[in-house]
């Protein structure tokens, strides 16, 4: 069948052809032996032939010329569209002999088309995971709390973080490509950021410690600067991280002068305590009034550094414990009356009056009633030890409810606080200088007190006084609605 | 009989410790006079003019060291000091040099120490031509 229709066209020619040729020799022999009429008839009948075998020949030519062409047409379109044409070109390859090799170079060339177009899809792939990644980490570096900079080979400045930006001052799209002389005014990080680049990819991050003045305040910082590798080793520029160390520096001189501040407070007693003792023990006192009067030294000593280890004790229960506190509506009146009862005895001995003028008890803030009724004590404790007998101390309670808070009030008419020592008396083991004769104590109270208001119930505590004429403390808690 | 004559300053706001150091020192045989803070000691460093002062370190108003530089500065007799502290870490030596200072004692010390060291100090060796010992930490005991 393949056969039969591949080759009827020529077949059909071959018919004509003989047909035509055959109408000519008849017409041929046809005059010259018989001198039959006719002869014109079948000449034109011959020419005919021949004329239409070549009309034939050239519409056939022309339609396989044109179905060549039709094929070559459709596999370059889909040449030029995304589409596998593996089976059109094994068809065009039969059907054509004359465009034979051009469809076999076609489909190579279809071919390297097709693995190229693969490569491409697949470095398309690649350049989005990429991008991704590059985004991702751009994200991260712009969202860490250190200072990050990315400086060039040329020390300009090719990338920085937000944090980069607040500390050292300075805009990212203002200065990005710009000379870190230019942007960054501390010199002495400019220098570290050159001598890296200097000393290039082959030497270990290095890692300083860097102190500066930011405006205000000093600053500690850990700097990390790495040498960033370009093509063969090449130094393609400078990385530095930015540790801001100040707060971890404050929290351990904060340590380290706790530690101090506690050995000293505990070895005060301690060493009365140790020097009664030798005494006693070398005879230095014979007479019994003498001895009694050490033994009471030492143990009122000893009861001053146990209440000192409480205090200190207390302190750090209660900071430790301060996220398990549970507040529930308490009235200050309630609380006041509560702690008069308790230092009622105290300041009649000492012959001090105290007054108070408290809020109806339905006005209420969120609190722990212990650790309040602790804060207050404390507070009058303080006024009744630093007001000289027959003084007077004044308790009010107050609720704004325009501002929505209560406020707590404890004055006295006692020896007062130097303005060089206000700032100073909320400091852990703080004693104020003047007037340490007047009372015993660990210089722990008042931090205590600011600590139960303005940490754990989010009250503002605060103190005015006038040397000789007496000192306020107050502090306000939100009133509960 | 030359010790009796001896008279030493004492001063410390801690009315325990001020009151077991004069007694240990006047057992001794010592002239001592007590002041409960700086400014009154350095008072008295300059009038009463004594052979040797015993300081608290922190005190009220000026501390041991600042009460010694003072003494010295305001011209009074250059005598050998002692600095009694609970702070001994926070006191460099050079520092307590120049206050002059030649000792300095970490709390808890013992009373009789106490007279020992300042037996020393007053003695010929540490006291004869303005030139002051060394400073050193005596805590041992």
């Amino acid at each position: 069948m393949t056969l039969v229709g591949r080759y009827r066209l020529e077949w059909i020619l071959i018919v004509i052809l003989v047909t035509g040729f055959a109408c000519l020799m008849f017409a041929v022999m046809n005059s010259a032996l018989y001198g039959g009429g006719g002869y014109m008839e079948m000449v034109g009948l011959g020419v005919m032939a021949l004329m239409l075998a070549l009309v034939f020949t050239q519409w056939s030519h022309r339609r396989s010329m044109q179905r060549t062409l039709n094929y070559i047409q459709m596999q370059l379109e889909q040449l030029g569209q995304d589409k596998p044409s593996g089976r059109v070109l094994v068809d065009t390859a039969e059907n054509s002999e004359i465009a034979g090799p051009l469809v076999q170079s076609l489909g190579l060339i279809s071919k390297q088309l097709e693995e190229l177009r693969q490569a491409n899809h697949s470095l398309n792939i690649n350049c989005q995971i990429a991008d991704a990644q590059r985004r991702q980490i751009e994200q991260i570096l712009l969202s860490v709390s250190d200072a990050v900079v990315v400086t060039s080979r040329f020390d300009e400045l090719t990338f920085a973080n937000e944090s980069a930006e607040r500390l050292l001052g300075f805009n990212l799209s203002n200065a990005r490509r710009k000379n870190i002389d230019e942007i960054i005014h501390d010199g002495a990080i400019v220098r570290l950021i050159q001598d890296t680049r200097r000393m290039g990819v082959n030497h270990q991050p290095r890692i300083v410690e860097h102190s500066c003045n930011n405006g205000r305040e000093a600053c500690t910082f850990r700097i990390m600067l790495r040498c960033l590798a370009g093509p063969n080793k090449t130094t393609a520029g400078v990385m530095i991280v930015l540790h801001d160390m100040t707060r971890e520096k404050e929290i351990e001189q904060g340590k380290i002068e706790f530690v101090s501040n506690v050995s000293h407070e505990l070895k005060t007693p301690l060493a009365s305590i140790k020097a009664y003792i030798e005494m006693l023990l070398d005879g230095e006192v014979d007479d019994p009034k003498s001895t009694r009067e050490f033994y009471e030294t030492i143990s009122s000593e000893a009861e001053r550094l146990h209440r000192m280890i409480e205090r200190i004790l207390s302190i750090s229960r209660i900071e430790s414990n301060s996220d398990k506190v549970v507040l529930e509506p308490v009235s200050m009146t309630a609380v006041i009356k509560q702690v008069l009862k308790i230092i009622a005895p105290k300041a009649k001995s000492k012959e001090i009056c105290i007054s108070e003028h408290l809020a109806p008890v339905y006005f209420q803030v969120n609190a722990d009633y212990d650790l309040i009724c602790q804060a207050v004590q404390n507070l009058m404790v303080n006024a009744i030890k630093y007001t000289p007998a027959g003084g007077n101390i004044t308790v009010d309670v107050a609720a704004d409810e325009r501002r929505g808070v209560l406020s707590v009030e404890v004055s006295d008419t006692g020896v007062g606080i130097p303005a060089d020592e206000l700032s100073k008396i909320f400091e852990k083991f703080y004693r104020g200088r003047s007037h340490r004769a007047m009372a015993t104590g660990s210089g722990l109270g008042l931090p205590l007190v600011q600590y139960i208001v303005e940490t754990i119930h989010g009250g503002k505590m605060s103190v005015t006084s006038e040397a000789d004429k007496g000192s306020t403390f107050s502090f306000e808690l939100p009133l509960v609605a | 009989m030359e010790k009796k004559l001896k008279k030493i300053l004492v001063v410390d706001d801690e009315p325990c410790i001020l009151h077991i150091l004069a007694l240990k020192l006047r057992n001794a045989g010592y002239t001592v006079i007590t002041a409960a803070d700086g400014e009154e000691g350095l008072e008295l460093s300059l009038s009463e003019g004594p052979d040797l002062i015993i300081a608290d370190y922190q005190m009220p108003y000026m501390d041991g060291l600042q009460l010694c530089s003072e003494h010295r500065r305001r011209g009074g007799m250059p005598v050998p000091a002692m600095l009694i502290t609970a702070r001994d870490f926070d006191i460099d030596d050079k520092m307590a040099e120049k206050s002059g200072i030649s000792v300095v004692l970490a709390k808890p010390f013992s009373p009789q120490q106490v007279v020992e060291i300042a037996q020393d100090l007053m003695s010929e060796h540490h006291y004869g031509g303005n030139v002051l010992a060394g400073v050193k930490c005596n805590n041992e005991k």
